[in-house]
């Protein structure tokens, strides 16, 4: 038995599913795969599966992770190639490789913000440079305390920790680092949210790499 | 595939991963390479939909089929529409993201009156008219078919087409009727006029329904050569008929979210006051072989890891353990559970048990139906008290602590004692636990109760019957209460107003669909919901168009009287049914159909055919 890290993407429409979803959706394609699972070994066999970081809904990712336990002396190539050809649309697998970074590191998260039908980009974008380098960035985000929802403040300009506004044509990008894992997490919606307070349109977050707190890639 | 508006919504709304398409096995074709579009409707939440197998049957049937796009199309959540209504998007499919009004066919499923108003509410929703008549093109054409269509009376004004029977292999005439009709420019008025003359499509505007004075039917006139009576289409061969090899797969979790094969159909059981027991004869089953190549094709095609075996009454089908040791023989090295629904407690096993046993250990069912043996024997639900305690037994002697019963109550002919039965076979069920010298140590017995309202139904030897007003069944649930003296047996209820709402739909006339229109119009749908149901708005939808509802639901009917649905033929004869209506009130019961024949009249539609009469002879 060795525990392998398989990489892919989640992009699409699929970014709609809940990652309780998604494993239940990893859980089958795997199974279709018949890559050989190993199980645990108690009264309800079950496989080994845990995720790096989960997703939020809505968000699609070029940086996804989860880790598989595997039995016999499969390789990490064979295994990628019975992976890839088992997942349904917008999940793509990128590579199957040996995990070098305890999950438990993960500090930080970049993210690809895009804003789609804004009626006006060069405005939005400055709109956007007010808001983030202003001293601080008030929002309320809805917690759980035990079983009950409360209302706290999250300043998020004390949790951002770079950004950049870029133009690609008509879309407006927002590039963010946040703090994201078991310790601090802020999800970059809430910032996203106030800033389409200003204007009308949606927008797509893609989270685009996961970090160490010494600003290492998670591999 | 969702296009832009959809995404920018779908953030805001619930549940978005109903809305997306895209699962896997999921059907998607080149549109410019077919002839006929397809929406195929389910009038409910995708949740409910996806569990549907009927749905996946004929979505992998049409599909067959390259000149056919079959996409699904389910009924979206409050939130879902608000948003759709607000930003101008029309009700899709989900395969291709493109409106259903641009469509060739819009299908529904119609299997439970209380989805009437989705029906309505997604037709408006995708841009069309409600009311048939309004809809002057050829196409859309609206089709229905599933259980209410039985009687799908309140509901035709609204619908072009119903589709009697089993749908599998009636697809193939209807599709090339309307390719046809589209392809030489004819009218909707032509077509109308030679799908009636197919077998099993029903076309209501082509029959005129004359009332009398007291509000009963006094005719129903066929017009311009429509046949007087139509019946409905059985397949003959369950083991060659086509059978989907792979089930779209849903994200998001779903209330069945497994394999699930269907092993035989119709049940020859013949309860009285079941209509599925009636509704699905003749009774076909299939060979052990075929679903254990089915079901492996089936695991292997989605990734599930649960297998249902599923049919009106289980542990009936003949060759249960060979299939079962067919299974187990993969299924456990490569840890795939088998869920075995609906079995009964008069053949259940020890053998059964056995191998239950090895697939899995959750709750058992069983569904005694009335708490008193002369009820019992009133609804033909042929089992008996010590079978009840004896099956139990051998689940608490094989480790189980949970056991679960069906009830209803309003039978006919039930008294307050027979309510109270329940109580009393309930409490002899946990008695039954403590008796068990191995119970397991530390553990207490749950006993639930499940008691829903008896509904009379078409086609069953109570489609004569009143059903029980609110307020005796509310009486006999406080009864049912009173008579409960321990907490390790819990009942759970179904709303009474659901059910007389039901029962009003159920046996149904045509002029019903102003009031199914009324109560849309102000604000009804996804009325089988608990959160959504609005009996209020219903009485006055009553009230507003003069119809009074006990008259549909609380009225003894006559044996003479024409009942909506006579021009049906769903093959069981209305003498067979009038004289189990009267054993029924001698208490009478009817042994089942491989003991003896009843006569039902079911095989006259499969040339004579009936699987439960070939093994009585044998």
């Amino acid at each position: 038995m060795r525990c392998v890290r398989v990489w892919f993407n989640k992009t699409g429409a699929i970014r709609y599913i809940s990652h309780l979803d998604l494993m239940r959706t990893m859980t089958r394609a795997i199974r279709r795969s018949g890559i050989p699972l190993w199980y645990t070994e108690g009264f309800n066999p079950h496989p080994y599966m845990t995720f790096a970081l989960p997703l939020s809904l809505g968000m699609e990712s070029v940086c996804e992770s989860m880790d598989i336990r595997i039995e016999g002396d499969v390789t990490n190539d064979d295994l990628f190639i019975s992976l890839r050809d088992a997942m349904p649309d917008g999940i793509t697998v990128t590579a199957v490789k040996d995990p070098v970074t305890d999950p438990k590191y993960i500090a930080l998260a970049a993210f690809d913000v895009t804003f789609h039908d804004v009626p006006d980009p060069a405005a939005l974008a400055d709109t956007i440079e007010t808001l983030l380098s202003g001293e601080h960035l008030i929002v309320q985000k809805i917690g759980k305390k035990g079983h009950k929802k409360v209302v706290k403040d999250v300043d998020l300009l004390e949790h951002l920790k770079a950004y950049r506004v870029r133009r690609e044509g008509d879309v407006l990008h927002l590039d963010l680092v946040l703090p994201a894992g078991s310790v601090t997490n802020v999800n970059p919606a809430l910032l996203c949210d106030e800033i389409m307070k200003h204007s009308a349109g949606y927008y797509v977050i893609l989270r685009t790499k996961l970090l160490t707190a010494d600003g290492k890639t998670f591999e | 595939m969702i296009n832009k508006d959809v995404q920018a919504i779908l953030p805001r709304v619930q549940k978005p991963g109903r809305y997306i398409g895209g699962e896997l096995n999921s059907e998607v074709k080149d549109k410019t390479n077919v002839d006929l579009r397809y929406a195929f409707c389910f009038p409910d939440s995708y949740e409910i939909g996806m569990s549907h197998l009927g749905m996946k049957i004929l979505y992998a049937a049409a599909n067959d089929r390259d000149d056919v796009w079959c996409e699904r199309v389910f009924a979206p959540w409050h939130d879902m529409e608000a948003e759709m209504r607000s930003a101008g998007v029309p009700l899709y499919a989900l395969e291709s993201g493109d409106p259903i009004k641009d469509f060739d066919l819009i299908g529904f499923t119609l299997m439970y009156e209380l989805c009437y108003t989705n029906v309505l509410n997604m037709l408006d929703l995708a841009g069309l008219p409600v009311r048939a008549k309004d809809r002057h093109a050829l196409t859309p054409i609206v089709v229905a078919g599933g259980p209410c269509t039985c009687n799908p009376e309140p509901m035709v004004d609204f619908i072009d087409v119903i589709s009697l029977g089993e749908g599998e292999e009636m697809y193939d005439a209807f599709f090339d009727l309307l390719k046809d009709c589209k392809q030489r420019g004819a009218s909707k008025d032509e077509f109308l006029h030679a799908a009636a003359k197919l077998p099993g499509f029903y076309v209501p505007s082509l029959y005129d329904v004359t009332y009398r004075d007291d509000g009963t039917i006094d005719a129903v006139t066929p017009k311009d050569g429509a046949p007087a009576v139509i019946p409905k289409m059985v397949v003959s061969d369950l083991d060659h008929v086509r059978y989907p090899d792979k089930f779209v797969v849903p994200y998001i979790e779903v209330v069945h979210d497994r394999v699930v094969h269907e092993i035989m159909r119709g049940c020859i059981r013949g309860c009285r006051f079941c209509q599925a027991g009636f509704l699905y004869r003749p009774i076909r089953e299939k060979t052990a072989d075929t679903v254990n190549d089915q079901c492996r094709a089936l695991c292997d095609a989605t990734g599930y890891d649960e297998i249902s075996l599923s049919s009106l009454s289980t542990s009936d089908y003949t060759h249960l353990e060979e299939l079962l040791d067919k299974l187990l023989t993969w299924t456990i090295p490569e840890k795939i559970n088998i869920a075995l629904p609906s079995l009964r407690v008069d053949n259940f096993s020890d053998e059964l048990m056995e191998k239950l046993k090895k697939v899995r250990r959750s709750g058992l069912t069983f569904a005694p139906e009335a708490g008193t043996q002369r009820l019992r024997d009133a609804i033909n639900k042929n089992v008996t008290e010590e079978e009840v305690l004896r099956t139990a037994r051998m689940a608490f002697a094989g480790g189980w602590t949970a056991v679960k019963l069906y009830f209803m109550i309003g039978h006919p002919t039930e008294t307050l004692d027979d309510v109270a039965g329940i109580a009393d076979l309930a409490q002899a069920v946990v008695n039954e636990f403590y008796r068990n010298p191995d119970k397991p140590k530390g553990k207490g017995v749950t006993v639930s109760l499940s008691v829903a309202s008896f509904v009379p139904k078409p086609f069953t030897p109570f489609q004569w019957e009143p059903q029980d007003t609110r307020d005796m069944l509310l009486q006999k649930q406080a009864h049912l209460l009173e008579s409960i003296h321990t907490k390790k047996i819990s009942v759970s209820y179904h709303k009474v107003d659901i059910s007389f709402l039901e029962g009003v739909f159920a046996r149904g006339d045509r002029k019903l669909s102003d009031v199914i229109e009324w109560a849309w119009r102000h604000g009804c749908k996804f009325d089988g919901w608990d959160d959504s149901f609005h009996f209020d708005v219903w009485m006055d939808a009553f009230d507003a168009c003069g119809t009074d509802p006990a008259f549909y639901a609380n009225r003894r009917r006559d044996f003479t009287e024409v009942l909506p649905w006579d021009h049906l033929d769903f093959g069981i004869r209305k003498a067979f049914l009038q004289h189990e209506n009267e054993k029924a009130h001698h208490s009478e019961t009817t042994p089942h159909c491989r003991l003896k024949c009843a006569g039902c009249g079911a095989n006259r539609l499969n040339g004579g055919h009936c699987d439960a009469m070939r093994q009585s002879m044998v």
